[in-house]
């Protein structure tokens, strides 16, 4: 008889989001912690999802899946997390820049970080700087997230870094960019703390900004 | 000509096939559909004026767009004033694109941030020079019938690039160019340096010497810069590309008839816009449609569903009597290697075998993301077999030549037969670059391979010695307008240099 962790985390790693949050309640029934809930069951299955993902045993519709099942099983726990004061990983706030209509490439970008076990706030597509800043004020994330898919565009990124470092807010945060034309040298130039050249990668470089890879 | 019955002749050009007429029609019909009960989202107010105006319903209305549906009697209505030929030549109009049912012609692709550098063979971001010698090359190749900017002019201002790309190639070919542009502003400065090419407005207006790209976003989105850039295009006479680039499976549905479904809405969205906004204009509809890898979530270019997703596209383009703008000669590949040559080969073929039109993307790499003057030089030699094999087998009595096998009779030989003499060079396909020596001469001509023959065709056409297109006095016109596009624009520019 396996133990509810194990079932959280297989049912995570097959993307059964159904069944997550009946498990979680067994969990809490048998008077698991939330914490534990958390640390020994999704997020374990959520691992296991990132190792077959790399090896190249999954592929993104079924990451995604196991992403989405990671959220139905957050819904439950996230007010018994704040209420025992627990750390969450971090909140990200993502958006494509000012004059790029270009939305997919950003929201995996989003999905996978949810499923790492980050708060996303997606602003969409279209973006000017004045709402990243106002979403910073407002979320206060850990990590803003930018995407852009035209080279035009990608100077938006330049200028929304200028317009939070003109609003004091550039040190709250750490900045990552991508998008298809988006390089690592790129990402130095104007300013970025880091560059993801892909969703996974994306995630990575989110765990590592927060200590947590 | 062989005669079967009365007035019916073998065709002599294979073809290839992947749709039935009842399949087009399907897919057709259940475009309509979506356009009239799905919609699409238009995020330019004169685009959704212009669409009511023509009897479009107007529905949920945002801070930036609505959301516009158009019942199928105004597709009809567009696809009777369409043109079913369109012309791009040119600017000594000695090259031509004559662009409907079957015409081929094949071309680079465009915008690609980075480039391998034929010297130090590394891959680095595109320059106004590399821009230059990408045109210098596809001058060059008799294979490539049009020309699109091979690479970023990074070297440049980030908002007005668009001008000097254009100054680029029209440095180094003189073949029918087909542009982007970052917004209408930099439409306008192309246009007026083409006036200047060719030697003004009315010589534009007889025959167009560039065509636009404009690229709608998928699902079903039309930008505010891309309605702008097909009202100005349609305005100015200029014949434009309209190309959403759907990834099966992510922007639009995995099933490749789902794809071309939602792919053909988004043109006929703009094949409407058009025709209400002036009936006649010209434009040529996307094919430029492939899945998303599952595993790296980029967009696939040497796909074999890409090949298939083309194949169906120019059927259905060629069955509404609409010119098709298709894609070919590129490759997933980060460098010009084995693959590259694979999946150049299939999609080259399949879309010369299927008769698309205006086949673009020769020259990519990487998914788009980086140009190869070897992969371009290579797709040549390539599209010279295919062209072969698209003559076909004609079966007459010339071709049958009863008469000969009757002279030589048995034991003899063909080969100081007039016959033979006559058209083996027409008949037998000798490529420039396809290796046919015995192992001896191989060998001792120092064991080249077809990537060594590739790159050495590169290096001579770059540093052989070619005459100006043109005077000087025309560059510094044209040059002159790009100088002034980047002090008008120089205010949008960050205050450090992005690429270089």
């Amino acid at each position: 008889m396996s133990t509810v962790y194990e079932k959280l985390a297989t049912a995570v790693l097959e993307g059964n989001s159904d069944a997550v949050p009946d498990l979680v309640q067994e969990g809490l029934d048998e008077g698991k912690t939330a914490k534990e809930l958390l640390d020994n069951g999704l997020v374990v299955g959520m691992d296991e999802v990132g190792v077959r993902f790399k090896r190249g045993d999954m592929f993104v519709p079924e990451v995604l899946m196991s992403a989405e099942s990671m959220k139905a099983g957050m819904t439950p726990l996230r007010p018994l997390l704040a209420e025992a004061e627990e750390e969450m990983l971090g909140t990200i706030v993502l958006g494509t820049v000012e004059g790029d209509l270009h939305d997919i490439g950003k929201n995996l970008v989003g999905m996978m970080c949810e499923g790492a076990g980050f708060e996303v706030v997606n602003l969409g597509f279209d973006k000017p700087p004045e709402d990243f800043i106002d979403a910073i004020k407002e979320h206060q994330p850990d990590i803003v997230g930018m995407s852009a898919l035209l080279t035009t565009t990608m100077r938006a990124m330049g200028h929304t870094i200028k317009a939070i470092e003109e609003a004091g807010l550039r040190d709250q945060v750490k900045i990552m960019v991508g998008g298809a034309p988006v390089d690592q040298d790129f990402a130095e130039r104007i300013g970025a703390d880091g560059y993801g050249s892909n969703a996974p990668s994306a995630s990575d470089l989110a765990k590592k900004f927060v200590g947590a890879a | 000509m062989q005669v079967k019955k009365t007035n019916y002749t073998v065709n002599a050009t294979p073809t290839f096939e992947v749709l039935t007429e009842d399949e087009i029609e399907a897919i057709y019909y259940s475009a309509l559909r979506v356009l009239y009960e799905t919609g699409v989202r238009v995020y330019e107010e004169e685009g959704v004026e212009v669409a009511h105006s023509g009897g479009a319903i107007v529905e949920d209305t945002t801070e930036d767009s609505s959301l516009v549906k158009i019942p199928p009697w105004m597709v009809d209505k567009a696809l009777s004033t369409l043109p079913s030929k369109v012309v791009v030549v040119g600017p000594d109009r000695e090259h031509r694109m004559e662009l409907y049912k079957d015409q081929i012609y094949f071309g680079a692709g465009s915008d690609t941030p980075f480039t391998w550098d034929p010297y130090t063979g590394e891959r680095r971001r595109a320059t106004y020079e590399d821009v230059k010698n990408f045109a210098k090359i596809a001058q060059a190749m008799p294979n490539m019938d049009f020309h699109m900017s091979l690479g970023i002019v990074q070297d440049v201002n980030v908002g007005t690039y668009d001008r000097w790309q254009y100054l680029a190639m029209l440095e180094g070919t003189t073949k029918p160019i087909n542009i982007t542009a970052v917004d209408l502003d930099g439409l306008r400065d192309q246009l007026e340096m083409a006036y200047i090419r060719v030697g003004g407005k009315k010589e534009f207006e007889k025959g167009p010497t560039f065509s636009l790209y404009i690229e709608p976003v998928s699902p079903l989105s039309h930008s505010e810069e891309v309605v702008q850039k097909l009202l100005f295009a349609t305005d100015h006479g200029i014949p434009f590309v309209y190309t959403p680039c759907p990834l099966a499976g992510a922007t639009s549905p995995c099933t490749l008839a789902g794809t071309a479904v939602q792919a053909l809405t988004e043109s006929l969205f703009g094949i409407v816009l058009s025709q209400l906004r002036k009936p006649g204009a010209p434009m040529i509809i996307g094919g430029l449609m492939s899945n998303m890898d599952m595993r790296t979530t980029v967009y696939c270019y040497g796909s074999p569903e890409m090949a298939l997703l083309s194949a169906a596209y120019t059927q259905i383009t060629k069955w509404l009597g609409v010119p098709e703008y298709e894609t070919a000669g590129c490759s997933d590949a980060k460098m010009f290697d084995e693959q590259a040559a694979m999946e150049a080969t299939f999609n080259a073929t399949t879309a010369a075998l299927t008769g698309g039109n205006m086949i673009h993307d020769v020259g990519y790499l990487e998914q788009g993301l980086t140009s190869s003057m070897d992969m371009m030089v290579a797709t040549n030699e390539i599209v010279g077999r295919v062209k072969r094999i698209l003559r076909g087998v004609p079966v007459n009595d010339e071709t049958k030549a009863l008469d000969v096998i009757e002279d030589v009779g048995p034991g003899g030989h063909y080969l100081e037969h007039d016959h033979t003499y006559n058209r083996f060079k027409d008949l037998i396909w000798q490529g420039e670059l396809t290796d046919r020596q015995n192992w001896e001469s191989w060998d001792l001509g120092g064991r080249e391979t077809f990537r060594d023959r590739v790159h050495a065709k590169v290096l001579e056409v770059l540093e052989a010695e070619t005459e100006p297109l043109m005077e000087e006095d025309m560059y510094q016109e044209l040059r002159r307008i790009c100088e002034l596009a980047d002090e008008r624009h120089k205010d949008e520019e960050l205050d450090f240099d992005m690429f270089v």
